[in-house]
This record gives C-alpha cells, structure tokens and sequence, in this order.
C-alpha cells in the first residue's frame, strides 16, 4: 500500500514538472491525485490553506524581502560595497578578495543569494574588469560568492527552514537512542549559519588567491589607501550600521527575526529619506511591488508542498526512506555525504525556496534517525543549496552574472567549478565537525 | 481499520498517555478488529485545525486541549473559568458526570465532535526564578509567561499584575535570557520541558484545571455499527480512567524529582482564598456571555456541591 | 488600453502594496509599543497575520499575471520550440482545473461546512469572512493564468521572465504589462 502512495505522488510530481507545470501546480495536483487515490476528502486543502500560511514568524519573510530591496533603493548596499571595495590593496587578487568580504558585507543585511550576487556583482564585475581581470573570472567569482547571501544571516532559505521544521518532531526511537535533540527556532538558525559563512568565505578566498596567482592579477601598486577606507567608512557608516541592527536585535533577544526586518525596513526608509536622500516614493513603491509577487509566488509554494507533506507524514512515508537508508548504512558521514551530493544534484534543478519545502519532511526525519541536530541539518542542507546558485543547468547567480559581464553562462558555469569544488570541501567539513554551526548559538546563550 | 489520532502534545505527555490507553483498549474491545495511530506534536495540523477536520469527516480523532474546542462549542469554556475545578476529583465529577454528558450533546450539536474520553493534566502551577510565592502580594514585581488566552490573562489581571502573551515555542528561552519571570503549567510539562533548569520557585496554584478531551468525528461515529460504536465508547472511558491514574502517579513523582533538582515548592498562604476570592469576583461575570449564561456556571457548581454565583 | 483596464491588469498588485504597507506598519507600531511603551497590543498580531495570507493569496494571483511562478524547463531546449510553448499550455490547463476544484472547496468549505461559533480569537469577527480570501483569490489567479495564455498563444506576446535582471540597454525592451521595472533584486537601471 504505502509503496503505491509513493509511485501515484512521486511520478505525478515529477510527470507534471516535466511537462512544465510551475512546482506548486506540481504539488498540488500531484497532492489532489494522491487524496482521490486513497478515497479521501480533499476537502481539508481548504484549512490547510489558510493555516500553513497564517502564521506570525512566516511574515519575516515578506519583510526581509523588503528591507532588502529598500536598501537597495536607498543607496545603503552601494555604500556597504564600497566599504569592502576600499580594503583592495597592493595583494595578488586583491579586488577579487574585496568582492568575497563585499558578498559577506551585504550578505548581512540581504536574505537572498541572487540579490547578494546582482548588488555585488553591478558594481565589483566592472571593477575587476578595469583592473584587467578576465570577465569570465570576475564573474565566475560573483557568481560563487553571492551564495554566501543565504548563509550568513539573515537569510530567507533559513526562514523556510525553520517553518518547516518547526511542526517536525525527532521520531521516539531516535530520541530513545540519542537524547531529546534541541528544538528548531529561526533565531538560532540564524546565529548558527555565521560561523559556517565565514568558512565558505574562507575556501573562497583561498582558492582565489591560488587562481589569481596563477593568471597573474596583481594588486594595485600603490601602498594600502587609508584614506579612502576611512571616507568609505565614513559614508558608508549608516550602511554599516543596519547589518549591527538587524543582527545585534536579533543576536541579543530584543527582538524575533521578523520584528529585526521590520525594524531594518523603517531604518532604512529613515536613512534613506533623510540622511542619504536617495529614496523616492517610486523606489518605494516598485520595491513593494518586488516583494508582493515574490512571496506571492514562493507562499503558494509553500502551501500545496504542505499538502505534499502532509500526505508524506499521514502515510508515514519519511519513515520508510529512513529505514531504507539506514539499511544501506548507518554510518553518519556516509549519510552524510547521500544527503549532500542529492542536496547538490536537487540544486541543479531546482528553485532554492521549493527545494527546501519539499525535502525537509523527507531528510529531516533521516536526518532525526541518525540523531543528527536539527539546527545542524539545516545549517548544512542552506550551504549545499547555496551552492546550486552557481550550478547549471538553473543557476540564479549565473544567469546574474552573466547579465553583467555578457559572458556566456557556459563559460562561467566552466570557470566556477574551482569554487564549487572548494565550497564542497566546506560543506563537508562543515558537515563532519557540527560544532562550527553549534557552538555559537550555544555561547549565545540559545 | 487503523484509525487517525491527532495529539496537539509532544510524547511524554498525558495527551499521548490517554491516546496509548484508548488504542490499547479499542483493540482489546473490537477483538483486533480495529487500530489507530497517534500523530504528535500537531503532525495533522493544530489543535483547532483538528476540530474541523474531524467535523467534516477528514480526521478520526483528535486529543487536544480544552480551550481548543470552546471556539467551535462555547459552553465547554465552563470548564476552562478559573477556580471552578478545585481538584482531580472535581475534575472527574464534572466531566463523567450529567454535567459531561450535557457538553458531550452541546459539543455534537455546535460542532459535529463527540467528546469520548478526557486527559487530566493536572493544576497549572505557578513557575518562577525570582522568589517564593505565597500571597497575591508576593506577584507584584514578576512579569509572568501566559499563553494567548482571555481568561488567563485577566486572571492575571485580578491578581494585579499584567502577564505577557508569548508563543510557546519562545518560552523556554524567554525563562532563559529573563525576558519574563515565570510562567504557569502543570508539574509533568514543566518537567517534560526542563523549566527546572531556569525556573526555582514553584507555587501550588489551582486556578486552572488542564483537562484534555479526546473527540471522535461524528459523521465516522455514525458510520460505524452499534458494536464498533459500544467498542469504542467504552475504549474512551477505560482510556479516562487511566488518564486519572497516570496523573496521580506522575505527578507525585515529578515534584519529588523537582525538589531533589532543587525547586522550592510552596503552598498559597490561607488555602489559597485570596487568590480565589479576586479571581471569582472579577473574571467569572466577565465571561458569563461568553459560557452562554451564568446559569450554565451555577450547575456546575451546584454539581460540585458549591455555593453559586448571584 | 483604457485606465480602467490597466487598473485592472494590475489590481492585485494595488491590493498587496496596501495590506503589505498596512502590515508592515502594524507590526512596527508593535515593536514600538512593547520595547518603549512596555504594553502590548493584543489584536496586532491576529490583525497582520490576517492581511498577510490576503497579501499572500492575492500576490500569487499577480504573480501568475506577470508568469513569475517557477517552472523546470531546462529540458525543453533540445525539444523542437512549439512542443515547449504547448507543454506548458497543457500543464497550465491542469493549473486552471486545479483552480476551479479548488474553488469549489473552499466555497463549500467556507458556506457549508465552517464552524458558525468559529471567530477570529482577539478580532472577534467571523473566520468565514477572512477565509473568503481564497475562493477569491484562485478564481481570479485562474482568469490570470489564461489571461497569460492568451497574450502568448493568440497575441503572440512575448511575457518577460521576471527574475531575469534589468540592464539599462534592455530597458527598452519593456513589455506591456509594464513590470519589468522591477525584477527581484530591484536594481534596475541602477548600475
Ligand atoms: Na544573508
Ligand atoms: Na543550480
């Protein structure tokens, strides 16, 4: 019975995403068939598209999307970049390193790898263009760099996470074999993904330095300009202070992850109205326009992929893909390497936000039975994913970069493959050692 | 057939005990023929969810908390009025009594629920890490946890003091990081949820009886035949009275564990009537409309063999 | 096209700019209360949550407009053009059934079968009329989606993908809808 519910869901989603249904046409039809074929009433589509909707900390998603956007309207991300910008010395590669630290930078006020890559990638793709780098290099490098955006908080994948795991409770057995696992809130997640951005940053930096070697990019050769550091940080120093304002409230307690974004949102119309004046009402409001379909479309994801789930969870079919992975083995890092390369091959293809909602039902109970942490889990299923930004056939960030270099997709798909090697070789470790995404949170008192 | 049993609780809790014993005894009383399933932790949606599902035929059973099912049947709340249940014993008397069998017929008729067993959590008592509390007094200075619910608060509010509503899932770190004092609930969350590790004082309150019912769909109940009817009726009171037990024997044990883990307990000064006495006079007329009349309230009393209200 | 018509063409993005201002400064006027003021609101919460699914439902019926929701197509460049363009028509056909069944629940669920005691917890209204939303919301998200089809298939329109980035030299290629001023990362004509 329950291997025949698996066939009817699974090969109607995935017949109907190869005829190209949009993803949450192809959950919910796959959904509705599955209900008919059980004979039952599908009647309870109607509450459940009400309730996974309506909830309090789902609404930081809207908001993060916003703030982001308004920031960028109000000149807040140009002046942040240019801040990393400054820090371009005399080293090999330098200007290519600022790009890293300018994806760190705003990957701390923006939720969004696309959008980390677009604001980085429109002003630092020129600049190392100029400073004769080769524009597929340059791009490639955006490109890889602009996942980080997901990684370091804020983040709107781990928001999604974190409302889907939220209703997931560890299976008793694997409470029995390894203790009560610790629960899943958005704020924690948040505080776990800094310590594991700054090592993707690292890997990044590091296989930068030995590609710009190679092609022979120096530095400028004029010493370290303090001066212009300094008058960056000068004018940058509002910019500066919103990441210390979403971060600092959330990190601190003051406030919940959605009540930081509304905050970032009035900041910044605050900053950008007054101080920078750079802000107008058509800014405004196409940035409220951006936001409105963007959840709109990603809400309704998350709607019929709840539906999905819920028929997953009512026919305990989590259960049965545990047992069958356990079967193949139970060592945790070999788990741990199934679950990333599918995370890696899922990422080819598919939009991060559905991605997510359809696969944590699914992993996050394998996950429980090999009694790894759930904030872990997440921590690494966001890097893996972050990684499929910069992968063919759908790469977000490709297509970006591509938009501003005029480089071919092919090309720089070709000439990131160095950085997604490097990232995998974070992910992993990232993965094998969970107390580089545990231990913060832990000292931060969550 | 297996049936579907949503739990709105974790496991290790009553809710889960009751539906355990429900499943245990179905199968004993249909000879194997029939089974269910628990869902926890919300798994089929939230508690309120459950209700309408099971009102339009698209869920079995649901156990959830009382003040989940007033929303869709408004003279249950009766229950959920402070200091009205004054121990186990009440609690028992009020829901297997005639007064039960009244909601029972209320909640058919309002929501298309029929109640088939009740979990009994116990009193919510009062938590805190600041100081003992003993006297109404003694609340003044605590900024106390309460979940979004009308009646808790102003019970709150006639003691004096202005709780916070917080989600539950920010609770425990709330306790932590001294964004609020304390909070309330009964001995077996309080130890399910390791409160014991930010939380030292413990006071004794009764003012809320945590009782839990388990509801079967109508219209599936009126689909099944008279012995799988009588099967399951029967499985709800063997599965209640378990519930009882498993109450007393927890509980007793939780608060030796606890002092041992050191929380000090304590008692209300004078039999807790100060506090009875502010929380009857000011919150029950303010819900009287809401419980469909203050006669409703007077016949649970008078079963309870109490002095009514005028 | 007239006023009214563009009016139209665009109203659920009118409707979701309202309810996301009108939520985005509830919840601010809540974080201000509580952090300087101490007190809480009660209603905010339920109030925000409610216009957020209006905000939600009505914003995944503009994004059918604007053809915004994901699709895996990657594979349709080694199948001859016409085959992809029909592909998707078929599958958006299923869309627009899915749709009419749904509306067909939620309007029995909501008229029928909903609780009459069931109201708002601190609002007070009736849940009914908050959940109205969605047969609303997927009858007119179901006109959209042929509405798309139609500029496609019989006007030969060409619907811009709106994730794609702005360049200044594409901004002349702005489509009738007049969208694509915007794209997500909201940089257009920025560089
Ligand atoms: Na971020
Ligand atoms: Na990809």
């Amino acid at each position: 019975m329950e291997t025949a519910i698996v066939y009817v869901l699974f090969g109607s989603f995935l017949g109907l995403l190869l005829i190209g249904a949009p993803i949450t046409v192809a959950l919910g039809v796959a959904s509705l068939i599955t209900t008919f074929y059980l004979e039952e009433n599908p009647v309870k589509f109607v509450q459940i598209a009400f309730t996974s909707v309506g909830s309090f900390p789902l609404m930081a998603l809207p908001a993060f999307i916003l703030a982001g956007a308004l920031m960028e309207a109000a000149g807040l991300s140009r002046r942040l970049i240019n801040v990393a910008e400054s820090f371009a010395g005399p080293f090999t590669g330098g200007i290519a390193a600022s790009t890293v630290v300018a994806c760190l930078f705003f990957g701390a006020i923006s939720g969004s790898g696309p959008a980390t890559t677009a604001a980085v990638g429109m002003l630092m793709i020129p600049a190392m263009i100029k400073r004769n780098y080769s524009p597929g290099y340059a791009s490639s490098l955006t490109a890889a760099a602009g996942g980080l955006g997901i990684v370091i908080p804020p983040s709107i994948p781990m928001v999604i996470f974190g409302i889907s795991a939220l209703g997931m409770i560890p299976p008793p057995a694997a409470v029995e074999k390894f203790g009560t696992f610790q629960s899943v809130s958005i704020s924690k997640l948040f505080i776990a993904g800094f310590v594991p951005a700054f090592i993707m940053a690292t890997c990044l930096l590091v296989m930068n330095y030995l590609l710009c070697r190679k092609h022979g990019y120096k530095g400028t050769s004029s010493a370290m300009d303090f001066g212009h550091i300094f008058q960056a940080i000068r004018e940058g120093f509002w910019a500066l202070m919103a990441p210390l304002v979403i971060l600092g409230g959330i990190y601190s307690g003051f406030f919940t992850p959605t009540e930081a974004a509304i905050v970032a949102i009035f900041f910044t119309l605050f900053v950008g109205a007054f101080i920078y004046r750079e802000l107008d009402w058509k800014a405004v409001s196409s940035s409220l326009e951006t936001t409105t379909w963007l959840s709109g479309r990603v809400l309704l994801i998350l709607f019929t992929a709840t539906l999905f789930g819920r028929i997953l969870v009512e026919n305990q079919i989590p259960a049965i893909i545990a047992d069958g992975m356990l079967s193949l083995t139970e060592n945790v890092y070999f788990i741990w390497i199934m679950i990333i390369a599918f995370l890696l091959f899922v990422g080819m293809f598919m939009e991060t936000l559905a991605t997510i909602l359809i696969l944590v039902p699914v992993m996050l109970p394998v996950a429980y039975s090999v009694g790894i942490d759930p904030i872990h889990f997440g921590v690494v299923m966001i890097c893996s994913l972050s990684i499929g930004f910069q992968t063919p056939p759908l790469g977000e960030n490709l297509f970006i970069a591509s938009g501003i270099s005029n480089v071919s997709i092919e090309e720089i798909s070709i000439k990131a493959l160095p950085f997604a090697v490097v990232n995998i070789i974070a992910v992993l470790l990232i993965a094998f050692f969970p107390e580089l995404s545990l231990w913060l949170p832990r000292l931060m008192g969550y | 057939k297996n049936f579907k049993i949503a739990v709105g609780d974790g496991a290790g809790g009553t809710q889960e005990a009751l539906g355990k014993a429900f499943i245990e005894a179905l199968e004993k009383n249909s000879n194997k023929k029939h089974t269910a399933t628990l869902f926890l932790n919300g798994q089929l949606g939230s508690e309120q969810d459950t209700v309408n599902n099971a009102a339009m035929g698209a869920l079995d059973f649901s156990i959830l908390a009382i003040n989940n099912i007033t929303p869709f049947s408004p003279s249950v709340g009766t229950l959920t009025l402070p200091y009205v249940i004054l121990s186990l014993e009440d609690a028992q008397k009020v829901t297997t009594g005639p007064i039960g069998q009244q909601l029972v017929k209320n909640t058919i008729r309002d929501a298309n629920v029929r109640i088939i067993g009740w979990a009994y959590s116990g009193f919510r008592v009062l938590s805190n890490s600041k100081k003992p509390v003993k006297s109404v007094a003694d609340l003044d200075g605590l900024v106390v946890r309460v979940p979004k619910n009308a009646i808790m608060i102003e019970t709150y509010k006639s003691w004096g003091i202005n709780p916070t509503p917080m989600a539950w899932s920010e609770t425990f770190a709330g306790l932590q990081q001294k964004v609020v004092d304390g909070q309330d609930n009964p001995y077996i969350t309080i130890n399910a949820m390791k409160f014991y590790e930010v939380q030292k004082y413990v006071t004794n309150l009764r003012y809320i009886f945590s009782i839990e019912p388990l509801v079967v769909s109508e219209s599936l109940f009126q689909d099944l035949s008279k012995e799988d009817q009588q099967a399951v009726l029967e499985a709800g009171k063997a599965a209640t009275a378990f519930s009882a037990s498993f109450l007393k024997e927890t509980e007793d044990r939780i608060k030796k564990e606890l002092s041992e883990k050191g929380m000090e307990i304590s008692d209300p000064a004078d039999g807790e009537k100060e506090f009875i006495d502010k929380a009857t006079s000011t919150v029950w007329p303010k819900f009287y409309e809401s419980i469909g009349g203050k006669d409703k309230l007077n016949e649970v009393l008078t079963a309870l063999g109490r002095e009514t209200v005028k | 096209m007239t006023h009214f018509l563009k009016f139209c063409d665009r109203l659920e993005s009118y409707i979701c700019r309202f309810l996301l201002v009108c939520f985005v400064s509830l919840l601010f006027t809540q974080v201000v209360s509580r952090q300087i003021f101490g007190t809480s609101i009660t209603w905010i919460e339920e109030l925000s949550v409610f216009m957020f699914v209006w905000f939600v439902y009505f914003g995944a019926s503009y994004a059918a407009r604007i053809s915004a929701h994901n699709r895996v197509s990657f594979h349709f460049r080694w199948l001859p053009a016409k085959v992809g363009v029909w592909l998707e028509a078929f599958a958006d056909l299923i869309w627009v059934s899915f749709n009419i069944y749904f509306v067909y629940l939620a309007y029995d669920f909501i008229f029928f079968r909903m609780n009459k005691f069931w109201k708002a917890q601190t609002l007070g209204v009736e849940l009914k009329y908050i959940y109205l939303v969605l047969p609303i919301a997927f009858a007119l998200m179901t006109i959209r989606i042929l509405q798309v089809n139609y500029l496609k298939l019989v006007k030969g329109v060409d619907i811009k993908d709106p994730d794609k980035i702005d360049l200044p030299l594409e901004d002349e290629l702005n489509d009738v809808d007049g969208t694509s001023a915007t794209n997500n990362t909201n940089n257009g004509g920025k560089a």
